[in-house]
């Protein structure tokens, strides 16, 4: 049996030169070795957001992970086929509480183990928040405005729940945040949606008047104005520490 | 200097977390000890501009955290261990370090690099890969340690670090602490006397949200003798102070 059998062919060049560092050597292997390769989709949120971190922070969240999306996927899925057949828009109707849902599941203590570690971080939890919020509702409104479109609704249906959506992910989101729990977004998300269809149901004896009355529109968009205050002021940092 | 707190202070409702406390700290290995609820976890929230103060000055690295620009500058120069570390149990050791390096805006050259010596440096480079869920309590203290000193800190402030460690882990551990002592302000809070004694050069006592000693571990053995309660010298000095702020 020779050398060459004994070191797999290698030759054995003895023991490293006195200059070289084998731990720098070691590190520079195990940077590459160890090193993460980011997804097409980070680093497309990575050049568009100009930060690697919001880029990140903005793939890891739980309501945009596969799984999550494909649970959309089917609901809305099950709306078309119940708008198909029943001739209620379905889709329209649950497309804002969905999307309700995964805002509210989108930040915060609530779903964040590394909460307080995060906050102590250079890019600011309320960048985070708004990256994460506006990717959040920017794939529900395309899922659910193909969804809607695939059922045949109207336009001003397939259109009009889109603001009223708004309006019940903002109030998620505060609740969310207020109360640092995602379950009482999601709850208070879907209640408001609720109360608002049996409202609109009440009023006029229609189940789309929540998403159809031009008049709501306002009081949608104030509504949600006053729910992105209250996170705002939920997640400042006061002044004052000088 | 790279912490100067002057009567700082924290209100939580009616408690008075923290009363009035005034501290300077440069270089160094920091140890601050006290009881439970003695208001240690409070003043390092603040100083990781986590927990704004109810008054008082707070400046960290010669910035005032209260302003934006500054606090991010702050905080990209921080490394901070929280007491309670959660952690994402799908990630990997590596993705947890990289994860942080990316949010205090390490630039993603470097990142690599850090994020390999950061891990070889709280010896799990045998876990690097491994999911954070396999790990046991000390290995997950260890990869928050890791975070907390991936972007070469200026400030590094420690929650209860050798917390679930063994105590071959604690020796390391303190030898990494006095090296980062050397150029960066660490502050380390514990309940263990001996991590003071062999890490620390200098050790603030708190009591009640108030600083009731402030001096050398060496200091704080002398205010013990023939005083106090407790098997080693630092115990003694350290429940002998306590006494003494409570009488």
């Amino acid at each position: 049996m020779t050398g060459d059998n004994l070191t797999g062919g290698y030759q054995d060049t003895g023991p490293a030169p006195g200059d070289v560092d084998l731990d720098r050597v070691w590190l520079g292997v195990a940077a590459q070795v160890w090193r993460r390769q980011p997804g097409s989709a980070e680093r497309a949120a990575g050049r568009l957001l100009r930060s690697p971190g919001l880029a990140r922070a903005l793939v890891t969240t739980p309501s945009l992970l596969l799984g999550w999306v494909i649970a959309t996927v089917v609901i809305l899925l099950a709306g078309i086929g119940f708008t198909l057949g029943t001739g209620t828009p379905w889709v329209a109707l649950l497309a804002p509480a969905v999307a309700a849902a995964g805002i509210a599941y989108a930040y915060g203590p609530g779903i964040d183990p590394a909460w307080e570690l995060s906050q102590s971080m250079a890019v600011s939890d309320r960048m985070v928040l708004l990256t994460r919020a506006l990717a959040v509702f920017g794939l529900n409104a395309a899922l659910g405005l193909a969804a809607s479109a695939a059922s045949g609704a109207a336009a001003a249906v397939t259109f009009g729940w889109l603001v009223p959506m708004t309006a019940v992910c903002a109030l998620a989101l505060a609740a969310a945040t207020v109360t640092r729990s995602p379950n009482v977004g999601v709850a208070a998300g879907s209640a408001g949606w609720v109360i608002a269809i049996l409202a609109g149901q009440a009023a006029e004896g229609r189940s789309t008047a929540a998403i159809t009355d031009s008049f709501l529109v306002l009081p949608y968009l104030a509504f949600a104005a006053c729910c992105g205050a209250v996170v705002l002021f939920a997640t400042r940092i006061p002044r004052g520490t000088s | 200097m790279n912490v100067e707190l002057t009567e700082l202070t924290r209100k939580f409702g009616r408690t008075q977390a923290v009363a009035g406390v005034t501290l300077q700290a440069g270089p160094g290995v920091f140890g601050l000890l006290g009881p439970n609820g003695a208001g240690k976890t409070s003043l390092l929230r603040m100083m990781a501009t986590v927990l704004p103060p109810t008054s008082g000055t707070l400046r960290l690295l010669g910035r005032d955290p209260g302003g934006y620009v500054p606090r991010r500058e702050i905080r990209r120069r921080l490394g901070y261990l929280p007491q309670n570390l959660g952690y994402y149990p799908g990630f990997t050791v590596t993705d947890f370090v990289e994860y942080f390096a990316l949010l205090k805006d390490m630039p993603p050259m470097q990142v690599p690099r850090a994020v390999a010596a950061a891990i070889e440096q709280v010896g799990l480079g045998d876990r690097a890969r491994a999911k954070l869920r396999t790990l046991s309590g000390g290995m997950l203290r260890r990869v928050g340690i890791a975070q907390a000193i991936v972007n070469e800190p200026e400030l590094l402030l420690l929650d209860e670090p050798t917390a679930g460690l063994d105590p071959e882990q604690r020796v390391v551990f303190r030898a990494l602490l006095r090296e980062f002592g050397q150029r960066a302000t660490v502050i380390v809070s514990t309940h263990l006397v001996e991590d003071v004694g062999a890490a620390c050069s200098e050790v603030t006592l708190m009591d009640a949200g108030r600083i009731v000693f402030h001096g050398t571990p060496d200091e704080l053995i002398a205010r013990g003798v023939g005083h106090g309660v407790g098997d080693a010298p630092l115990e003694r000095g350290y429940s002998a102070v306590l006494a003494a702020a409570r009488s």
